[in-house]
């Protein structure tokens, strides 16, 4: 692969992963959204792909290949259960309307460019480049988190900010080493299962996933 | 020595596997207990190799036990002792009046060890990375322990929990990410960028800047695990939703590890950026979280609420400690997770048992219970002036501690601050226990409603055993102070 | 001011204005043998625009100058647009005031001036639509200035042709995730400003989404031509500024008569393909609720952002 095709596929991977995190904020049909949290996997797993075909890394590959299956294949199979297991409004409710979460959300944006530009200036490698890609889908991770009522939602928005720290782990070294990869996908297939187990709890216990039904406990 | 670190969190492990096989029973619940005396145990023989011979390794240097480790070990089996047994008798009762399943008992079994196995690996990992995992496993495994009793607060508290957990968790891994990135680039091999000790050695070669945006989502990350406020807003619920057993081992030791991983950063860190820039972070944490608990604490009508609000505000003290940073205030800090894990894991245990008995967790229901439940009033009064830091318990010593630290390193204003809200905790607790102990009923309302409990041996020895032992550290530092001295050089500056 | 250049941007405006109608022509027809139908002829539009001039001027004794000259306005800006942009060739002779900002303020003084016709005769339904598109326009001009700005920052000119001719001399950064995302902006702008479905609807008069109609309701004859002629010339221009900006070859160098008769089946074909994905589109999508298409352009909005923020931090 020449050095401007590398680029330029990693680029479109790494900008496809957060457009993604903006599509998710915008759509309203909660199966929508879980699909695209399937794309943004794919679209991780790409970003691994093409910077393990570029220097040669078999390893990085078949850790792509894993990426594939468990984050567009596993984990969005998880969300679409806990999706279709509602009967209730399949709309995303949120506290802000959704201009407001955009422009919100390309304020994150820049802020992550902001604060990561000491990373970024360690390396002139294109990789490191886009690390501030993977902040920012952390960062409008946790924008939907606060802004969705929605047990299912905040789900896929706890996927989210995984799949960006994946990102802004490819992008800067290639992955962690083998053992602590893999310890990291366990805890997060065990969180997102746990979230899962969850959500059927709250849908028996509150009649819906709509999270303004919790306040029992406040001061 | 390498084979004992090995083994350590094996030991719960395997008792995790024995519930897990057998099921809740005599034999598989006393073997909770047993393992974590084993670990302390094991904790000690540790600690007192380290203390002639220096740090010890095991695993490929996968595996590393300082005094810091040593200290922290035998704290995680002194207080998961205490709370696993005293969670023998909690079940026994739970399961006697029916309000729990075998098949449940048995995930809390399961659980409760996994939890301490976890712990285990926290804190003996020299490895940034397996730390993290470990205290994600953490994380998962009492998020199903909070939602033990499967009612609406618990399921609403377990939610909260595990969302802000998990996104605290996650913030604390991409600053993980951003570290293994840093010391990467500045020509560390990938097996060793990761380690403690290694990082230690090459903090100085680390880029400032890159690595100061790390250090600031790890401190917001493991911050909002440990419970510092702003981000302390799931603690009050998971605290009083949890089982009492577990909220014992979560706001005793759990709380502490993370705060352990801060502390260990915290060293990285003021090597590569100076003191200036964690301090500044953890003073700001400190304060808010002093805030947030005294102001909430006065107006509280939980007695586990304010339990709770209680462990913000320690967390708070010991990050303050962590910003003063001299050797005094470090070792100050370590007594306090000490003192403030026996003390606090005391004062949840009888929590439950005046749950138990009185049928409610609210502070204007519960009046002269010294007259009526004296045992469980004694042990709930008695944890209440030791986490007020009343003589003799250790708290005592190390808040006196960090306040004169605090002064000599010229952080007057903020200890004034400090000092001030500690006060005004001071009265709230006050207020509220001595109401609860020997008040008398408001005119116009009810008699106290006292169900038939009456709390079995299991459950007092381990009361007792925990005050015991924070009234004696704070009467004698003696048996752990070298220990203290020695865990407390790694971290000071 | 080059000889050979005026004559290709008049020749860019004589052919622009000719074929206009009949791309209109060419999408209607496709919807209508799409949806079973037989359809018009494809030089119906010309034929509705010669059937309007020759009627008589009828206008509002309410109406102040603006609804007077507002078609006017419309039609003139929208030849302009047509001169500059670079359809045929990199060189035209309005090259120095082809700039990005002249064009979009040149756009955007049409829309406002059929805006104020829209209110000034004071009917319901004129002011409405005013309301309407002023909405659009508010959040779709400054998507246009954006996710041009994006492409010019790796070009380092504001000016069209340069643009072009850069993408021409590096063709990889056309699949760049700058100009995708650029791209994306400028095609859901494109679909509001033409008054597009999911946007608008040019074919119905219901009152309750009407956002074009609603403004020209009380144009009649010859006036309605007018109006009628530039949204078509606007449709083209936006049509062929997207397919150029980002598909710019075929495109003319020099001004030559063989490469710009190239040029010109070119941008032809490429105009043509375009207007047939729309239109096919437009069979199987429905018009979104009109409080959504804020949200459809704030979302292009930040599409042109990112691609600034890309252009900036990637490059």
């Amino acid at each position: 692969m020449s050095k401007t095709a590398f680029v330029q596929l990693l680029d479109l991977a790494a900008g496809l992963v957060l457009v993604i995190s903006f599509a998710a904020l915008w759509l309203r049909r909660l199966a929508t959204v879980a699909r695209m949290i399937a794309v943004q996997g794919l679209a991780l797993a790409a970003v691994a792909a093409v910077i393990g075909i570029y220097e040669h890394e078999s390893e990085l590959v078949g850790v792509a290949v894993l990426v594939g299956i468990l984050r567009a294949g596993v984990l969005p199979g998880l969300i679409r259960r806990a999706v279709r297991a509602g009967d209730e409004l399949r709309e995303v409710e949120s506290i802000i309307n959704v201009p407001a979460s955009l422009l919100a959300a390309s304020a994150l944006t820049l802020v992550s460019y902001a604060t990561t530009r000491d990373v970024v200036a360690l390396s002139p490698a294109p990789q490191v480049r886009a690390i501030p890609l993977g902040i920012a889908v952390v960062l409008i991770g946790m924008l939907m988190i606060v802004t969705r009522r929605k047990a299912v939602l905040q789900m896929m928005a706890v996927l989210m900010i995984d799949n960006g720290i994946a990102l802004v782990m490819f992008l800067g070294t290639s992955g962690v080493p083998l053992a602590i990869e893999l310890g990291i996908a366990s805890d997060v297939l065990l969180a997102v299962f746990i979230l899962q187990v969850l959500t059927n709890r709250i849908r028996t216990k509150f009649g819906g996933t709509d999270l303004d039904q919790l306040r029992a406990l406040r001061d | 020595m390498a084979t004992l670190i090995v083994l350590l969190p094996l030991i719960p492990a395997v008792v995790a596997a024995l519930v897990a096989i057998f099921g809740w029973n005599l034999a598989t619940a006393w073997a909770g207990p047993v393992a974590c005396l084993t670990t302390a145990g094991i904790g000690v023989v540790l600690a007192v190799h380290v203390l002639d011979h220096g740090p010890a390794s095991a695993f490929g240097g996968q595996l590393r036990v300082d005094a810091l480790s040593a200290l922290m070990i035998i704290f995680i089996g002194v207080v998961g002792s205490i709370s696993a047994v005293y969670g023998i008798a909690y079940l026994r009762t739970e399961l006697d009046n029916g309000s729990t399943t075998a098949r449940r008992a048995k995930l809390f079994g399961v659980l409760m060890q996994l939890t301490i196995a976890a712990m285990l690996v926290v804190v003996v990992a020299d490895n940034l990375g397996v730390l993290w995992v470990a205290i994600e496993t953490t994380t998962i495994a009492t998020v199903l322990l909070v939602g033990h009793r499967r009612d609406r607060a618990s399921v609403e508290a377990s939610w909260k929990y595990l969302v802000l957990g998990s996104v605290g968790v996650a913030t604390a891994l991409l600053g993980t990410v951003l570290v293994y990135f840093v010391s990467r680039h500045s020509g560390i091999d990938a097996s060793s960028a990761l380690r403690w000790s290694t990082l230690v050695e090459h903090a100085g070669a680390l880029d400032p800047g890159a690595l100061r945006v790390a250090m600031g989502f790890v401190v917001v990350g493991y911050g909002t695990k440990a419970g510092l406020a702003p981000v302390h807003s799931w603690i009050p619920d998971a605290y009083s939703q949890a089982p009492a057993p577990v909220a014992a081992l979560m706001s005793g030791v759990l709380s502490s590890m993370s705060m352990y991983a801060l502390l260990r950063l915290k060293v990285v860190a003021d090597i590569a950026l100076g003191a200036g820039f964690v301090r500044g972070l953890l003073l700001v944490a400190a304060l808010f979280s002093l805030v947030a608990a005294a102001s909430l604490m006065v107006t509280q009508r939980d007695y586990k609420r304010l339990l709770a609000y209680s462990s913000v505000e320690h967390m708070g003290l010991v990050a303050l400690a962590a910003a003063i940073g001299s050797p005094l205030a470090m070792s100050a800090a370590l007594l306090h997770l000490i003192g403030h894990g026996l003390a606090k894991s005391v004062a949840f245990c009888s929590s439950g048992e005046l749950l138990f008995a009185t049928g409610t967790t609210h502070i204007a229901r519960v009046r002269g219970l010294l007259y009526q439940r004296r045992f469980i009033g004694a042990t709930f009064g008695l944890s209440a002036l030791a986490l007020v830091a009343m003589p003799p318990f250790s708290i005592f010593a190390s808040e006196l501690a960090i306040l004169r630290a605090g002064i000599s390193d010229r952080l007057t204003w903020a200890i004034v601050i400090a000092a001030v809200l500690l006060l005004v905790i001071f009265g709230a607790v006050a207020v509220h226990s001595l109401n609860m102990l020997a008040g008398e009923d408001p005119p116009g309302a009810g008699h106290m409603e006292l169900t038939g409990h009456t709390s079995s041996i299991t459950a007092r020895i381990p009361l007792v055993g925990g005050l015991v032992l924070a009234a004696a550290i704070g009467i004698t530092i003696w048996p752990i102070s070298r220990l203290l001295d020695t865990a407390a050089k790694v971290l000071a500056r | 001011m080059s000889l050979t250049g005026t004559a290709v941007a008049l020749l860019q405006v004589v052919l622009t204005i000719a074929a206009a109608p009949f791309l209109v022509g060419v999408m209607r027809l496709i919807r209508a043998r799409l949806e079973g139908r037989v359809g018009p002829p494809i030089v119906q539009p010309w034929r509705d625009l010669r059937k309007l001039l020759g009627k008589d001027r009828m206008v509002s004794d309410n109406t102040g100058w603006v609804f007077s000259i507002a078609p006017l306005v419309l039609l003139a800006s929208a030849t302009l647009v047509a001169g500059i942009v670079p359809f045929l060739s990199t060189k035209s002779a309005l090259d120095q005031v082809g700039d990005l900002f002249a064009v979009v303020y040149l756009l955007l003084l049409g829309t406002v001036f059929l805006s104020l016709a829209g209110l000034d005769a004071g009917t319901a339904f004129g002011g409405m639509g005013s309301s309407r598109a002023m909405t659009i326009t508010a959040i779709a001009e400054p998507t246009v200035l954006v996710a041009i700005f994006a492409l010019s920052v790796s070009t380092g000119s504001s000016n069209l042709g340069s643009i072009v001719a850069a993408t021409l001399a590096h063709p990889a950064t056309a699949a760049s995730p700058e100009s995708l995302l650029a791209f994306a902006a400028l095609a859901v702008v494109t679909i509001a400003e033409t008054g597009r479905i999911p946007v608008d609807n040019p074919n119905t008069h219901l009152e309750l989404t009407m956002i074009h109609e609603a403004m020209v309701l009380e144009y009649s004859g010859p006036d309605l031509a007018l109006i009628e002629l530039a949204a078509h010339l606007r449709l083209v221009v936006f049509l062929g500024l997207l397919s150029n900006l980002f598909v710019p070859w075929g495109i003319a160098t020099t001004a030559q008569p063989l490469q710009l008769l190239g040029a010109a089946v070119a941008v032809a074909v490429k105009i043509v393909v375009l207007a047939a994905v729309i239109a096919i589109v437009e069979v199987f999508m429905a018009k979104v609720r009109l409080f959504r298409v804020p949200e459809l352009l704030a979302a292009s909005f930040v599409l042109a952002f990112l691609a600034v923020t890309a252009s900036f931090f990637l490059a």
